[in-house]
């Protein structure tokens, strides 16, 4: 095989991660027809399972490549994110023997590890305070982290959809197949305290490495990071307080309405110190 | 069928269509009714295998038999059995042949002609009617396949179509709503405000749902004492019922009350101490016994009598549109039923097996140089015609149009004459 250029990786050579995303669409379509299957927890968290491997095996070659972590080129960070997603999504499935989410959630994992493959890979060689461990950890805790709450976000959705039916009396195949408010809210808990917790590590990961890198004390997307933190700490403690159902479900939806903005905005236009270039 | 003496499928019955409730309680058998039933019908002779099914909305005696004179023999039967009036009994029943009764089994199987569009339960006791049968020894290769295609046919319409999702009594529909907020309904608490008729007939539902911690609280403790007794629910002191309400996870309001048992306050103060976990409201009363202003309370979910029905009639409309699907599902099962069916006649079968053992003689005869094969296909040819001779005069010779088709499957099954 001839050896490709330090750097950058053509789109042809992502067979694993063509791979992977054949093997979630094949999830996708197992987990539609499962939600009209009445038992068990169906085929698709083991094609998940083997896409995830398929696509580890891509961004390990991508590493390889890249001398580093594939966070730095835009399809690499969202080969990243995808899997992360895929990741996820299994310890949910695993933990709350619930399928029924599958449907929801698997469209994400997809739409990302396809951006992942079609998104370029190039990259300028890596600058000195893009390196290290800590930097490596870094960053791809706080992508499990916005992982967490994207599974978050669409369980939120989930909870307020099914929320709406039994109000209403909807007795019909989405009610039927939906989990039950009192699982959603689990599932959500669970993800929402992991993606809490992975966050704090990142940031504190990040604070750490930036005091030797920055100059500027503070910057705009870790002031964003530490608001996102309050958002989701506020929510937790909610659950908690008798605030649990809709409410909650409203406030995961505006956290990572936050979460996709610092993704974004702040990444492009506030953030002078997170850009590295 | 190809011959006219071969032997259909028939269909005696009478159901909530035709026959009154008191008619069909004198036709609808018992277990061990059933069981003697059967061995009198095929004991003498009138059908070579039959099944009874027998629901609260339906008895059906299905026969293998000899067309309309074998329908005359079952109705006299019956009528005889039951000391009933034949031409009542005529008048108010139904008879199908041929296609036309497999199919009526068939969307009796899919509840296509139940009462309650799509129930589920009649699937159980068309089941139930083969096993009998077949313990009973009425029920051989045809009416056993006949019923495990029915079996099929209506498992089939209820997984690829919606007709029986949408729950359509009122207490059903309030248990699976009740079951979509908390997950693990069994391990809840209801409280039946309330001891008349129908708390009685919800507690019964909660039970067949699964509920287990029943709490009942009513004005006259005597009554709740009763009821609780009936079945193993706890009573409360009516008076105790605002310090009760916070371990309630689902209450149900059926008293006679002139003003509502529960206000907004009481059921604040509770989900305040539930620290908002959720609570399940069902007034089943009227006037209403859970003030309509509880409505509002943040995560509490109250439904009256006037909703649900509401929900009971949407459900049984979109029961109806799923109609045309089971229909076709089931015509499927139909043709493919009668696919088999149509093989069995002793002609068909005859035929199969002389393809097959003519191939076997291509393939053999194939296996010599080609100037010998010409002197071994006439010896092949004698062979084939002496072997098949005395069992083709067998099966044809069979009187009895039940063990012709009998004999004509075990043909079929040996030689495995299905396969293709």
């Amino acid at each position: 095989m001839r050896a490709w250029r330090r750097g950058s990786i053509p789109a042809s050579m992502h067979l694993f991660g063509w791979a992977a995303v054949l093997l979630y669409a094949a999830a996708e379509a197992l987990a539609v027809r499962d939600l009209f299957r009445p038992r068990g927890l169906g085929g698709a968290p083991i094609l998940v399972g083997a896409g995830l491997a398929a696509q580890f095996t891509d961004l390990t070659i991508t590493a390889r490549t890249l001398g580093s972590v594939p966070y730095r080129t835009l399809g690499g960070s969202m080969a990243l994110f995808g899997w992360m997603l895929g990741l996820a999504y299994l310890v949910l499935v695993l933990r709350h023997r619930e399928r029924a989410v599958g449907p929801f959630l698997i469209p994400f994992i997809l739409l990302f590890s396809v951006l992942g493959v079609v998104f370029p890979s190039h990259v300028a060689p890596a600058g000195p305070s893009t390196r290290g461990t800590v930097f490596a950890f870094h960053v791809t805790l706080a992508m499990l982290a916005y992982a967490a709450f994207a599974l978050s976000f669409v369980l939120s959705l989930l909870y307020l959809i099914q929320n709406r039916q039994i109000r209403r009396g909807r007795t019909g195949i989405l009610f039927a197949r939906l989990p039950a408010l009192d699982v959603i809210g689990r599932m959500n808990r669970t993800s929402v305290t992991i993606g809490l917790l992975v966050l704090s590590v990142s940031v504190v990961l990040g604070v750490a490495w930036a005091r030797r890198v920055w100059t500027a004390p503070v910057d705009a997307k870790l002031a964003w990071a530490l608001v996102t933190l309050l958002v989701y700490g506020v929510l937790l403690w909610m659950d908690r307080r008798g605030w649990a159902g809709p409410r909650v479900a409203l406030l995961s939806i505006v956290g990572f309405i936050l979460v996709l903005f610092s993704y974004t905005f702040v990444n492009l236009y506030l953030s002078h110190s997170h850009v590295f270039r | 069928m190809s011959d006219g003496s071969e032997a259909q499928i028939l269909v005696l019955g009478w159901n909530f269509r035709g026959a009154s409730g008191v008619l069909r309680e004198r036709v609808a058998f018992s277990s061990d009714e059933v069981r003697d039933g059967l061995r009198r019908l095929t004991g003498r002779g009138l059908v070579s295998e039959s099944v009874i099914v027998s629901t609260c909305h339906r008895s059906e005696i299905y026969g293998l038999g000899d067309g309309e004179r074998a329908g005359d023999e079952l109705a006299r039967f019956v009528s005889e059995w039951r000391g009933l009036d034949r031409a009542v009994l005529e008048q108010a029943g139904f008879r199908r042949f041929g296609a036309d009764a497999v199919r009526h089994l068939f969307r009796v199987a899919a509840g296509l002609d139940s009462m309650a569009l799509g129930e589920s339960e009649v699937l159980g006791q068309v089941r139930q009617a083969l096993s009998i049968a077949r313990e009973a020894g009425s029920s051989r290769g045809v009416l056993h396949r006949l019923f495990e295609s029915a079996v099929r046919a209506g498992k089939r319409v209820r997984t690829e179509t919606q007709i029986s999702v949408h729950p359509l009594s009122i207490a059903s529909i309030a248990v699976e709503l009740a079951e979509k907020v908390f997950g693990d309904l069994p391990q809840r608490r209801l409280l039946l405000l309330g001891a008349g008729e129908t708390a009685t007939l919800f507690a019964r539902h909660a039970l067949e749902a699964g509920l287990r911690d029943l709490r009942i609280a009513n004005r006259t403790a005597i009554h709740a004492e009763d009821l609780a007794g009936r079945i193993g629910a706890r009573v409360l002191a009516w008076d105790e019922l605002a310090h009760e309400l916070p371990s309630a996870d689902v209450v149900v309001g059926t008293t006679a009350s002139p003003a509502p048992v529960v206000r907004r306050s009481d059921v604040e103060a509770a989900m305040r101490q539930r620290r908002g976990q959720p609570m399940f409201f069902l007034d089943l009363a009227m006037p209403p016994d859970i003030d309509p202003e509880v409505r509002g309370v943040y995560n509490v979910f109250t439904y009256d009598l006037d909703g649900l029905e509401e929900v009971a009639a949407e459900n049984r409309r979109r029961r109806s549109r799923e109609i045309p699907e089971a229909e076709r599902i089931l015509e499927e099962e139909l043709q493919r039923f009668l696919g088999w069916y149509g093989n069995l006649s002793v002609v068909p079968t005859l035929t199969d097996l002389k393809r097959r053992l003519e191939k076997i003689r291509d393939e053999e005869v194939g296996r010599f140089p080609p100037d010998e094969r010409e002197r071994l296909r006439p010896l092949a040819d004698s062979l084939i015609a002496r072997l098949l001779h005395e069992p083709l005069r067998r099966l044809k010779a069979e009187k009895d149009p039940g063990k012709r088709m009998d004999r004509a499957e075990a043909v079929r099954h040996l030689f495995d004459l299905d396969k293709e």
